[in-house]
């Protein structure tokens, strides 16, 4: 006979690995979060595929124009950046909800917090999975090269990844307890996509606005995936960039998430 | 060896009016040292004070007091799931809590795909889920229903899907919000034989009702809330192995004795009648007619 267990962990640590190594759990969840989505319609999850593909369509030829740059190097830029911008903003908007949705499960027994981080990511990454798809097109559209720099985008995913992670984390304890943060996070992320990167060519940066990238950690988790899979190199300060982001996010997700971890249920 | 305990345990909530929650006004409380945002002051619920509980194998516990006493949120602290604000939670072997059976139920999902669903929440592995399939289906007495998704469900057959899922698993310490009893005349002796045997497999139980009968018939100790703080606890009732041996024989679930017993528990059945869509019907049709 089967018999349940919930334990409960000692520590930040203990939740946050408990939550992680719950691969199935999480892993189950979002899925049915994409299938829940998408139930009777034809196309399900390809929709995902289908929605992007029709506003690349759109926008790729028309702002390639605006923005008097060849279609062969800015289409496979901007599917890229459309895809990826997406994904970030989408996880991070979503990791504002994140124990809210979960109340009902949170409420009823010991549930490890971080795995429901790792569901809203795993959500996304779904997502992801199906959008990255158009690249493939536009990039024989385009007649990108095939090289073996491409795999550095692997790296630079799974890096990716983990940053989303450990800001997760921290955007859904803050946007538990302070409900308003959630709509100031919206608000910003609407502001950085027009100083990011991801309409436009990093390339269109005037000299004396290069900070802009320099400083910006959405360019830096862009360009590491972004660049390699053009058959490019990143800028030489994107892994740097995002590597000390990703340390400080982590410093910050450790903090909050230690001191606040056992409140979280009271403020749902 | 299965034990829980609260040592000095207090449960202290915020409660976070419409406003408090909000940043603004915890800002400007800040910097206007209180002035303007007092909406902001977090009013403090002390939801459980100072409370001493030991509970060890064999013990069956029974939780009542008034609306409002604390009985869900001991009921919750002692699932682990509020962490206590001062004191201590220690608890021993596995826990399954039927709190909210219908956990994880998704209403646009078939009931397979619930069951797997709820199956895996539970932590079974997946072959676990499929060896248990065919029973839960089995006990459910849903038949071809499970292919359809749940949102079809009447209540009741909703109950019985959720009850069936809920009660596979065992674990050494069971948490109950009233005693779980659903569906139809027949179902619902079917599932007081089953809550049964989960009940007697578990080591300690913790039962929350309003019941009194109830508690006195299933449990062997009594612990009364009135404001959150422990007034009366006891150890009460019958030899608290007469009425399990009585209704855990086979023979039992079948006398006309046990037909009689009153249902404990009013909470848990929304008055329900069998199943009877028109569409497909012959399917479900053994089922009432076998125990009716």
């Amino acid at each position: 006979m089967p018999v349940a267990d919930r334990y409960i962990s000692p520590s930040a640590w203990g939740d946050w690995w408990q939550g992680t190594c719950q691969v199935r759990l999480w892993w189950t969840l979002a899925s049915k979060d994409i299938v829940d989505r998408y139930r009777r319609s034809m196309l399900g999850p390809l929709w995902l595929t289908v929605s992007v593909a029709a506003m690349l369509a759109a926008m790729g030829p028309l702002y390639s124009q605006l923005f008097n740059v060849p279609l062969g190097k800015f289409f496979p830029n901007l599917a890229l950046g459309i895809i990826l911008w997406g994904f970030i903003n989408t996880t991070l908007i979503e990791a504002a909800n994140t124990f809210v949705a979960a109340s009902t499960f949170l409420k009823s027994s010991p549930f490890p917090l971080s795995m429901f981080i790792w569901r809203t990511l795993a959500r996304n990454v779904i997502t992801l999975a199906h959008q990255l798809i158009v690249y493939v097109p536009v990039a024989l559209f385009c007649s990108i090269p095939i090289s073996p720099i491409q795999l550095l985008a692997i790296p630079g995913l799974l890096m990716l990844f983990v940053c989303l992670h450990v800001m997760s984390i921290s955007v859904a304890v803050v946007c538990t307890r302070f409900r308003d943060v959630a709509q100031v996070l919206t608000t910003c992320m609407q502001m950085v996509i027009f100083v990011t990167p991801v309409l436009w060519m990093p390339s269109s940066v005037p000299a004396r606005a290069k900070l802009l990238l320099y400083l910006n950690p959405f360019f830096h988790m862009i360009d590491v995936v972004r660049a390699p899979l053009q058959g490019l190199f990143p800028q030489r300060y994107s892994w740097p960039g995002l590597i000390l982001w990703t340390a400080a996010c982590a410093i910050l997700a450790m903090v909050l998430f230690s001191r606040s971890r056992r409140q979280v249920i009271y403020w749902l | 060896m299965a034990s829980l305990s609260l040592t000095n345990a207090c449960i202290d909530y915020p409660v976070f009016g419409a406003h408090a929650t909000s940043l603004k006004r915890t800002v400007v409380a800040a910097v206007t040292g209180g002035m303007i945002g007092r909406e902001t002051g977090v009013t403090t619920i002390h939801a459980l004070q100072d409370i001493n509980l030991t509970l060890r194998k064999g013990d069956r516990l029974g939780i009542m007091g008034h609306n409002g006493a604390g009985k869900t949120t001991l009921l919750r602290t002692l699932a682990g799931v509020y962490p206590p604000t001062k004191g201590r939670y220690r608890r021993q072997g596995s826990l399954s809590s039927l709190i909210d059976p219908m956990l994880g139920v998704e209403m646009e999902f078939s009931g397979y795909e619930n069951i797997r669903l709820c199956g895996i929440l539970k932590g079974l592995t997946p072959q676990e889920i499929t060896t248990l399939t065919p029973e839960i289906a089995e006990f459910s007495g849903l038949g071809e229903y499970l292919d359809m998704p749940v949102r079809t469900y009447s209540t009741g057959m909703l109950m019985r899907l959720a009850f069936s899922i809920a009660t596979t698993v065992r674990a050494d310490i069971l948490i109950m919000d009233e005693w779980l009893s659903v569906g139809d005349a027949s179902f619902r002796q079917k599932s007081e034989q089953r809550i049964r045997d989960v009940v007697d497999a578990a080591g300690i139980l913790v039962l929350a009702s309003q019941s009194r009968h109830l508690i006195e018939k299933e449990c062997n100790r009594l612990v009364e809330l009135a404001h959150g703080r422990i007034v009366k606890d006891e150890p009460i009732g019958p030899a608290p192995d007469a009425a399990p041996a009585a209704a855990a024989s086979p023979a039992a679930a079948a006398s006309p004795v046990a037909a009689t017993q009153p249902a404990p528990v009013q909470k848990l059945q929304p008055g329900v009648e069998p199943p009877s869509p028109p569409k497909i019907q012959p399917a479900l049709e053994p089922q009432p007619a076998g125990r009716g």
